[in-house]
């Protein structure tokens, strides 16, 4: 599968979502090396603005946040904070320059479990207009 | 507690455009609560600096820390020994810690980077309500501890104006009318007869009569 193999990424994923997602992220990370960061998470809930910046300060041009469909989650909510807190992280960014675009949520389709290598590699398969990050 | 809210970056920018070095300062207690100036606050702030500055190829060294209290010189004296050795303080604290930093280091440049707002409640998360101004000659406990003062628009202590909707403002609809909570509050205790007796004006030389006002107590001196 074609990638964007110039861009730098990092996915925060619900690990519910992918029972195996210890050995499926690894093959992955393994293979594209520091082109790809994974951070499972009990629940997308736990996400912070702060994460989400120091992923793009540590050199991800985009990042991902992946949750259970909406009203799926396992702790209620947690995927609807995960959002605000995005929202919030993109306001941020915006501040200083970089594109909104750089931040995304996710929610997934399909119910579980999804493999996460999988859906990284259709991820970062997907056309973007974005560049490198300038802070690269 | 007192509330704040963050400046917008570009003004903060600004202040410290000259400064290459700077100790970020945050405090862990109202501002912490209010989600203006706690720790957290202090690394989404420093991080938007560091990649702004990135960005824009300047360079910036930043030192995260945050006090258990600004305002107390017990707390600040933490820094002591880091002042000296930065451009600059961003404080995320409060106005009072502002300048209880500036006050304990008179050569040091002290940036605040939050606007100080209200004394104010914590409603549910993510909702601060200003309830409190600091008059200095309290009311509440003929209020049924709503305050007229701050939480009617009109400050009015003889009220209710006759504008409320719904139980709303008419100044703004979103808020709740001070006097409506007022009567129904007197009225649940029972005790709506307060409401026969008349307020003369408020104090306000209490509040602002001889500009900055203190409290000297005695027996918590050394």
């Amino acid at each position: 599968m074609k990638t964007n193999g110039h861009l730098n990424y990092a996915i925060f994923f619900c690990q519910r979502l992918d029972p195996s997602q210890d050995t499926n992220r690894r093959a992955l990370e393994k293979e594209l090396g520091s082109h790809i960061r994974f951070f499972p998470m009990p629940c997308t809930g736990r996400v912070e603005a702060l994460h989400l910046m120091r992923a793009l300060e540590s050199g991800a041009d985009k990042v991902y946040v992946v949750t259970c469909a909406s009203s799926t989650c396992r702790y209620r909510e947690g995927n609807a904070r995960a959002k605000k807190r995005l929202e919030f992280a993109q306001g941020l960014i915006e501040e200083i320059g970089l594109e909104r675009e750089r931040l995304e949520i996710l929610p997934i389709s399909s119910p579980p479990p999804v493999s996460v290598d999988t859906m990284a590699r259709e991820l970062m398969g997907r056309e973007t207009k974005l560049s490198p990050s300038p802070l690269r | 507690m007192i509330t704040a809210e963050r400046k917008p970056l570009s003004e903060i920018k600004e202040s410290i455009a000259p400064y290459k070095k700077m100790l970020i300062v945050g405090c862990g207690s109202c501002v912490a609560e209010c989600a203006s100036g706690g720790e957290k606050e202090v690394g989404l702030l420093a991080s938007a600096l560091r990649m702004d500055a990135k960005k824009e190829n300047r360079e910036l060294e930043l030192l995260e820390m945050t006090l258990d209290r600004q305002c107390v010189f017990e707390f600040i004296d933490q820094l002591t020994e880091l002042v000296d050795e930065y451009d600059a303080v961003l404080s995320l604290g409060c106005g009072a810690g502002v300048q209880a930093v500036a006050e304990v280091f008179p050569r040091a440049i002290i940036v605040p980077a939050l606007n100080t707002t209200f004394l104010g409640q914590t409603k549910e998360s993510g909702l601060w309500l200003e309830n409190c101004r600091g008059c200095g000659d309290c009311k509440l406990a003929y209020f049924a501890a709503v305050c007229p003062v701050t939480r009617c628009a009109k400050g009015l202590f003889n009220g209710p104006c006759g504008g409320s909707k719904n139980g709303n403002c008419e100044v703004d609809p979103e808020t709740p009318c001070a006097w409506a909570l007022i009567v129904t509050r007197l009225e649940e205790s029972g005790r709506l007869d307060a409401l026969a007796t008349i307020h003369p004006p408020a104090q306000w030389s209490r509040q602002q009569g001889k500009g900055p006002r203190k409290i000297v107590r005695e027996d918590q001196r050394i």
